[in-house]
Formats: structure tokens, C-alpha cells, sequence
């Protein structure tokens, strides 16, 4: 981890334009914060960041009224005397092809890893989580942060306290005891290994197909196995969260079978998405192990990946899950900022 | 219905069940193939007024369509024919109209940008663009004050969609919960202006949060991501739910018009865009994948839907143009 002095520390920012315009808009009152705010969203990390010392930010270009966003109010801010005062660290965006895919943040993860940066910071959906989780170094401290309200991986969080958070870890003066080593659910389809991934949740269900992605009608979900799950979620990990409250820092994860209410030896009333409160009939609960897999039962329809159909199959299809222990490096910024406080890191006028 | 009417297309499938999906897949090929047959006769010259093909966007005219009915409305744009023939105008009707002959729908008089059915739904092609979405307003409210359970879908691209005409609208139809759902088919350029010159922000569909309207964007290649959302936005209007709007994003296989040199396009653009996103290809690799139909089911429908396009053309080319007589009939609309 390198440390703060004369070298420049370098924080790798993954803001997604895409995530959250998903049919969630139309089943339930979600909300996601717009391009605009996302953009002022960066802004507030990055003098977060400066504000502890980092002198340059890499960021994913994004073509769109993201940046434009962020760069208005950059420039406005360096128009105003207060703010001049204020260290702010160089905003670098990196050279790239743009595509509007998913592969933008592959790319954007690939050069910020040559280029080193101390710690990345994700603003999306779970989605964009999941897809940094799986192509980012796995020693990369990352600060995910929420941008809408139906997220169960990404924190809700004042982007300017996780920029501090991130920046003392990214210049070393905090080291592991903030950093907390995610499980993460890898899925093996037809035998080909570590296919895609969950962070929280993966959950089959008979949609046919993986149309509007959003796994929103409870009924068709048969079978779910949750990394983690906090009776007070959002979404299908609440289910698990509700019969066994499993937290981040818990070794193991859950497995439910679900059946329709009416044939369910237990119903639970589940928070399954923003604005949907729905009964849910529970066959079975179990933990799953460190390393255990766990075989889907085969049917027809499709797996979601944390509350996104992902993979569609078909009866011959087989669909296994493992918990891997060695997730990705997530920085918790509560106790970032408890360590902060207790060594008196933050003492003292900005330098 | 004639046998030119594609089977389906007026019949409602919020289910995707064999029938459906069968429906679905008719009205995608019927419109990829009278739109790939007028790219090969334009060229010939012997089609009259400008033709502007919806060739790509297949998916978003049969997703929406299929929760149709024949009495719910539709305003559609300058790139009409998919809108067309999805909502049941009848086929070989619409051929006639653009060959301007007497037998067309609008009898030749309209050719390609005025196709209009009433009886269908079918407002109308539009030559204004953003010319839609005021004309759902007025239907879907005039469905809000007869008390039907009626909707009204207007498509607009993305550039229409910078219309003052279209904010006006779906400020009207916010204010008033009008029953109707503005579909924003984003292929990516307005005319030869790529979107990023002519607008902040990529999505389109976030402008509803300033009408307070759900705004949604799908795929407007997968024909399932479209039928989903669009079953929602229309649900939703049907029960007092007020307006909703989705963005498709998509790319259209042609230029603007026919004739268009297409030089500020990528190279390969298209191409890549057939291989690896085709709405026909990717429907038919997952339902049969799926074991929901099989491969002899849909050959059997593109054998059809061909004879009827080499049918609609030959008898368009074949058929009289309106005659002088007629030159000032159905100018005005008597009430």
C-alpha cells in the first residue's frame, strides 16, 4: 500500500451512467439518483479524498451528463475564493474507447490496475458492483456506493465521508482494520467455472427469460442462496435475512427453498423491493459453508444475480453455487472513520 | 381481417404463451422483410417520396403491440411501417400506398411518411417529428372522458425527443394522468447527428422525473425486455395510473432515408449490430433454445411472410395509380 509522501496517491473512480433506469420505475416507488447527481456525487468524494492528502483521481469516462456535470462544478469551484484554498486532487480521465457497455469498466479497471491506484471507488447498482467485484485486483481496497435505493451490496453513504474514509486508506494511514474481505457467490453453469458471480444473492425463479431483468414477481422464485442477509435489507436477501439475520462478517451463508404461500409451512411478510411488501412461503432453510456448493435444483427459467435475471435455462442446464470466502476488499467507512477519530487522524487544519 | 394483415397483430398477449410468441415472431420477419424488399426497390426508382426503414427496430413495434388492442391507439413517426403493420394495417395495402396506387390505404395519396389506419388504431406515419405525441394526448384523453379503458402510444426518436412538442406533451399528460405511454425509440442519431451532439446525458428516459412519470430504459433488441416493460407501462395507464416513459435503445440496419451515405456512421457499425444483436436471431436462438418452438415452425413462417412481401410488391407494381377524378377526395374529413 503506498504511503503518504512525496508520491502522488491515486484513487480509481467507476461511476456506471446506465444503472438505475431499470422497470423497477414502474412496479414500485424506487428511486435512483440522476446523472447530475452522480456527477456531484464525485465531486464530494474527490474533496473527501484531497482533503486527506490524494493528489490525483483516474476516472472512467462516461459520456455523458455525468462528467459534464462534474466538470461544472469543478470549474465553478475553482472559481470561488473559499475553494481555492481547498486541496483538490487532479481529475485525470482514462484513455479509452467508450462503447456504453459493460466492457467500458472492464477496460477502465484494466488500466487503473497498470496504473496502480490505491483504492477504487464504485458508484452504481449492484450490477456495476458485481462486474468490478469480479474483474478488479482482489487486493484493490474498493469504496462502493449506492445510487439508487434497491441496492444490497453498495452502501448508502455521503460521498464526502467516504472520500476521507477511502483517501486515509488509499495514503496508508489506516490499514486492514478498516478493510473488510467480502464472501462472494461464484456460479458454475454446465461445469464451465466461475461463470458470473453474486455479491448477496442469487435466486431462481421460472421467468423464461431475462427480458427487463429485474426479478420483481415473488411468485416465480423457487430457490435462493444469500452470501449475507440483514433482517432489516431490502430485497430477496431480506427473505434469509428475516428467518437467520447472517451478517457480512459471518463465515457462512444461507440457503432457502421457497413454495407458493399456500402450501408453505412458513410465511414471512418480506420487503422485497422498494414499495413491494409480499407474503413469501419458506420450504426450507440451511447455511452453506465456506467453499460448499450448492446445486440448483434443474428446471426451467432463469438465475438471478443479485436481484437481476442474469442466465437464462433450460431443464438440462445445471447451475451450481459456491461461497468463496476471498471476495473482494471493501472498505468499511464507519470504522474508517472511528479509527480516524480514536487516532486523531483528522487533528488539525487541512495541510 | 384479410389474409395481408398479419395474423396476431390486433389480438392482445400480455402471456407468452406458443400462440404469442408465434405472433410475435410473424410481425418482427413481416416488417424485416417489406423493409429489406423497399431498400432493394427504392433503389430501382420506381418508388415515388422518400422512404425512411425501421429495418432493427423490429422488436419495439411487436413488443408493444402485443398489448394492444385493435381499439387502443397509436401515433407513430416518419419511420412508420413497423408501427404499421405491428398495430394490423393490412400488408399489401400499405405496399399499394407507397407505390402511390390507388388501391393504398390512404388511396395513394400518402405514400410512405402518411400511412394512417383509423379503424386500426393507426394514427398515423408523421412527417413533423414530435408530431406524435401531442396526437396521444388528445386520444388518451379523449379515453379518460368516455371512460374506456383505452391507451394511446406514441413513438418518437431521439430526435424528436429534444421537441418542445414532446416535453409539452408529457407535461399535459402528467398533469391530466392521461392513459398513455411516449416510447422513445433511441437508435443512436437524429437523422446524420450523433445524440451526444445534440444533448447532455445519454439517457432520455430520465427527462420523466421532471414530469413525474416512471422513466425506463430496455434493450429495444430483445423483444422480451420491450414486452415486459411495455406490459407494465400499459397496465399502468389502463388502471388510472397515469403516463409512463421508455427508452429503446437501438440501431436502425439503414440510413435515415433511402439514399443516405450513412458517412458519419462507424465503420462496421451495422454489422456488428446484425451479428451479435439481431432481434429476429436473438428471439429465435431463445425460444427454440428455450424448447418453447421449434426451428420448422419459424422456417414455416419466413416461407410465408416472403410469398406475401414477393406478392404485396408484384401486385403494387402491377396495380393503377389514382386517377386524376379523385385528385380532391378525402382532402378535408367531414364530421
Amino acid at each position: 500500500m503506498p504511503e503518504a509522501g512525496n508520491e502522488t496517491v491515486t484513487v480509481g473512480v467507476i461511476a456506471n451512467p446506465a444503472s438505475g433506469r431499470d422497470i423497477r420505475r414502474l412496479i414500485s416507488g424506487a428511486s435512483v439518483f440522476d446523472n447530475g447527481e452522480k456527477g456531484n456525487m464525485i465531486y464530494r468524494f474527490m474533496v473527501g479524498l484531497g482533503a486527506v492528502g490524494v493528489g490525483r483521481v483516474l476516472m472512467m469516462p462516461a459520456a455523458s451528463g455525468l462528467y459534464d456535470s462534474l466538470e461544472r462544478t469543478l470549474r465553478a469551484a475553482h472559481r470561488s475564493s473559499v475553494e481555492e484554498e481547498r486541496p483538490m486532487p487532479e481529475l485525470e480521465l482514462v484513455e479509452m474507447t467508450v462503447r456504453h457497455t459493460v466492457r467500458d469498466t472492464i477496460d477502465a479497471l484494466a488500466e487503473m490496475g497498470r496504473r496502480g491506484v490505491a483504492a477504487v471507488v464504485v458508484l452504481g447498482g449492484d450490477g456495476t458492483s458485481r462486474v468490478v467485484a469480479r474483474h478488479c485486483s482482489a487486493e484493490t481496497p474498493l469504496c462502493t456506493l449506492s445510487t439508487g435505493t434497491n441496492n444490497a451490496f453498495p452502501e448508502m453513504r455521503e460521498a464526502t465521508v467516504a472520500g476521507i474514509a477511502t483517501g486515509l486508506v488509499a495514503t496508508g494511514r489506516i490499514g486492514e482494520e478498516a478493510l473488510r474481505r467480502e464472501k462472494i457467490l461464484r456460479v458454475d453453469v454446465n461445469g464451465e467455472e466461475n461463470k458470473d458471480c453474486a455479491l448477496v444473492d442469487v435466486a431462481v425463479n421460472s421467468e423464461r427469460f431475462v427480458g427487463a431483468r429485474a426479478l420483481w414477481r415473488p411468485r416465480n422464485i423457487s430457490e435462493i442462496v444469500v452470501s449475507s442477509a440483514l433482517p432489516d435489507a431490502v430485497g430477496l436477501s431480506s427473505i434469509a435475512g428475516l428467518l437467520e439475520p447472517t451478517g457480512r462478517d459471518a463465515p457462512h451463508g444461507l440457503h432457502v427453498r421457497l413454495v407458493p404461500p399456500e402450501r408453505a409451512p412458513t410465511v414471512l411478510t418480506v420487503p422485497l423491493a422498494p414499495g413491494l411488501v409480499v407474503p413469501v412461503g419458506v420450504e426450507e432453510v440451511s447455511r452453506v459453508e465456506p467453499e460448499e456448493t450448492v446445486a440448483l435444483a434443474p428446471g426451467v427459467g432463469s438465475v438471478a444475480l443479485d436481484g437481476e435475471r442474469e442466465i437464462e435455462v433450460g431443464p438440462s442446464d445445471r447451475v451450481e453455487v459456491r461461497l468463496d470466502p476471498a471476495g473482494p476488499l471493501t472498505i468499511d467507512v464507519g470504522e474508517a472513520m472511528r479509527q480516524a477519530a480514536r487516532h486523531g487522524l483528522l487533528n488539525g487544519a487541512l495541510a | 381481417m384479410t389474409e395481408s394483415e398479419v395474423a396476431g397483430a390486433r389480438e392482445r398477449h400480455e402471456e407468452l404463451d406458443k400462440g404469442a410468441l408465434l405472433d410475435a415472431y410473424r410481425t418482427m420477419r413481416t416488417i424485416r422483410d417489406f423493409e429489406e424488399r423497399l431498400h432493394t426497390e427504392f433503389a430501382t426508382g420506381e418508388i415515388p417520396g422518400f422512404v425512411h426503414l425501421y429495418a432493427g427496430e423490429e422488436a419495439i413495434a411487436a413488443g408493444f403491440m402485443a398489448h394492444l388492442d385493435g381499439d387502443d391507439y397509436v401515433a407513430s413517426t416518419h419511420r412508420g411501417h413497423g408501427h404499421s403493420i405491428a398495430k394490423g394495417c393490412d400488408v399489401k395495402g400499405m405496399m399499394f400506398e407507397i407505390y402511390g396506387k390507388d388501391a393504398g390505404i390512404c388511396r395513394g395519396k400518402g405514400g410512405s411518411m402518411h400511412i394512417a389506419d383509423l379503424d386500426k388504431g393507426m394514427l398515423g406515419a408523421n412527417g413533423i417529428v414530435g408530431g406524435g405525441p401531442p396526437l396521444v394526448c388528445g386520444v388518451g384523453l379523449s379515453a379518460k372522458v368516455r371512460g374506456t379503458d383505452q391507451v394511446a402510444v406514441s413513438f418518437t426518436g431521439d430526435g424528436g425527443a429534444n421537441q418542445g412538442t414532446v416535453f409539452e406533451s408529457m407535461n399535459l399528460a402528467s398533469a391530466w394522468d392521461l392513459p398513455v405511454i411516449f416510447v422513445i425509440e433511441n437508435n443512436g442519431y437524429a437523422e446524420a447527428t450523433a445524440q451526444a451532439f445534440s444533448s447532455k446525458g445519454i439517457d432520455i428516459a430520465k427527462r420523466a422525473d421532471g414530469f413525474s412519470m416512471p422513466g425506463v430504459v430496455v434493450d429495444g433488441h430483445d423483444f422480451f425486455a420491450v414486452h415486459e416493460a411495455a406490459g407494465e407501462a400499459i397496465r399502468r395507464a389502463r388502471q388510472g395510473g397515469g403516463p409512463s416513459l421508455i427508452e429503446c435503445k437501438v440501431n436502425r440496419y439503414y440510413g435515415h432515408f433511402e439514399g443516405d451515405a450513412q458517412t458519419y456512421r462507424g465503420e462496421n457499425e451495422v454489422e456488428n449490430v446484425r451479428k451479435e444483436k439481431d432481434c429476429l436471431m436473438l428471439f429465435r436462438q431463445r425460444v427454440t433454445s428455450a424448447g418453447l418452438l421449434d426451428e420448422a415452425e419459424l422456417d414455416k413462417i419466413d416461407e410465408e411472410v416472403k410469398n406475401l412481401i414477393d406478392e404485396a410488391v408484384r401486385e403494387a407494381k402491377e396495380a393503377p395509380e389514382p386517377s386524376p377524378e379523385n385528385l380532391t377526395t378525402d382532402v378535408y374529413v367531414s364530421y
